[in-house]
């Protein structure tokens, strides 16, 4: 699944469950038929505009690494 | 529909107040509200109760009776409403039509939250219920990310700055240093508000409103009704409800709040006012970028406009379009379910003359405008002088 970053952000203050995590980027992604899903990115930080694939599906909720 | 007033009004300070529980808060503002029309608890026909929270936070369930039959108010409908942040402009709203509807002659409107006997945490877990649990939130989205993400798209889509951002920060809290009810009082200066720790980028500390506790309540008759309790009764001349999806993720564009823009519509109408109209206007600032998107939803300012509208100092105090005189939610604090009446209280202040070191000389015709979640919920009501 590929698509477009959207909007993201980094968060720096997280509930418990997500704490062992921080910093992490949150990213809002338009998918190829223009919806879009809220995920998580592996690796390098992203930008809007950036195109992202899923690499990972933890608990239902989509991974995204940046194609280069 | 007839004409309704806001016959008296009365609230808590907003703060940390560890020795201070939820009940006490809601009594404290009721009370104050009816000894400021002279009511007694017998003469409230029905008890709206604004409150996001209460179970999570408190773990008290079943609020509207159980604050109401503390106040000395028996046997009358007694209802929470939440939604959100908005909970208790939606209480405001439904309590409205109550009256202006010929239903009831007095209704009592109230708003609390008590947020400070949790961790923060546990606050940033509970407020994250108002996000859309089965998407952003399980994706680790938490209240200040969602906002940081609708900042992003607006710098990106207009060019909107970090100090654009900071403005807003640093304007509400100077007008906050002057209400004495506030939460933080404190001045804050440009360069501490962009050199303040990160939250979600590209938010810092200071563009993020307060956990805290605190209560407000305003009581409702029709106008006529009102004249006999208080020589200051204030019109509702519009007030509207609006929805919109939960998940950020659902919206088209998140540069603009829907909700607060159909709420805001329908106010002007009901009110035959238009956003040149609105001589001050108390807005929802949870997030420094919430209040620059809100001036331009409410139509104060083009899409887009809103950052450097708030730069240019037009929204201050001596300002040609007052917003967050009392403060706003950045300096006054949040106490979630109480800020929808808080506003409506900041707004009845003003317009009776009644807002001290506050007090804004254009205070005839006042907006305020109560934001839920990231926006799935808009109350916006219009008062003015009778």
């Amino acid at each position: 699944m590929t698509g477009t970053v959207y909007t993201e952000t980094v968060v720096y203050l997280a509930p418990e469950a997500f704490a062992a995590d921080v910093p992490y980027q949150v990213v809002i992604v338009t998918l190829e038929d223009g919806s879009r899903v809220t995920g998580r990115i592996l690796g390098e930080r992203v930008a809007i505009d950036d195109r992202v694939e899923q690499v990972e599906l933890r608990d239902g909720v989509p991974f995204f690494r940046r194609v280069t | 529909m007839r004409p309704v007033a806001i016959a008296a009004a009365g609230k808590t300070a907003f703060g940390a107040f560890p020795d201070r529980d939820l009940r006490s808060l809601a009594v404290e503002a009721c009370q104050k509200c009816l000894k400021n029309g002279h009511v007694s608890p017998s003469e409230v026909q029905a008890f709206h109760l604004g409150n996001f929270a209460g179970p999570s936070f408190v773990g008290q369930n079943h609020l509207a009776p159980y604050v109401s039959t503390a106040v000395g108010i028996r046997d009358v409908p007694a209802t929470r409403f939440e939604a959100a942040c908005a909970s208790s402009g939606s209480a405001f709203f439904h309590a409205f039509l109550a009256v202006a509807s010929g239903v009831y002659d007095c209704v009592l409107v109230a708003g609390v939250e008590k947020m400070t006997s949790q961790t923060t945490a546990r606050v940033t877990e509970i407020l994250a219920g108002a996000g859309d649990c089965s998407g952003e939130i399980k994706a680790g989205s938490t209240f200040p990310s969602l906002f940081a993400m609708i900042a992003r798209r607006h710098m990106y889509q207009f060019g909107t700055t970090l100090e654009h951002l900071a403005a807003v920060a640093v304007k509400n809290h100077a007008n906050g240093a002057l209400n004495p009810d506030a939460h933080m009082r404190k001045v804050i200066t440009m360069e501490q508000a962009l050199a303040a720790r990160p939250v979600a980028e590209p938010l810092h500390l200071y563009d993020c409103s307060l956990i805290s506790d605190g209560a407000a309540a305003v009581l409702l008759m029709p106008l006529d009704r009102a004249r006999d309790f208080t020589d200051k009764p204030v019109r509702i001349l519009g007030v509207a409800q609006a929805s919109d999806f939960v998940a950020l993720d659902h919206k088209k564009d998140i540069t603009t709040f829907p909700a607060v823009r159909r709420a805001a519509q329908k106010a002007y109408e009901m009110a035959g006012a238009s956003p040149r109209d609105i001589q001050f206007a108390e807005v929802h600032d949870c997030f420094t970028i919430a209040e620059i998107v809100a001036i331009e939803d409410l139509g104060f300012v083009e899409r887009g406009a809103g950052g450097p509208f708030e730069a240019s100092g037009a929204t201050a105090r001596a300002g040609e379009k007052p917003i967050n005189a009392s403060g706003g939610l950045k300096s006054k604090g949040h106490p979630v379910g109480a800020t929808g009446v808080a506003q409506l209280c900041d707004i009845v202040a003003q317009i009776r003359c009644e807002a001290g070191d506050m007090q804004l000389k254009r205070n005839s015709l006042g907006l305020a405008q109560n934001l839920g979640g990231s926006g799935a919920s808009c109350v916006v009501s219009i008062l003015g002088n009778v």
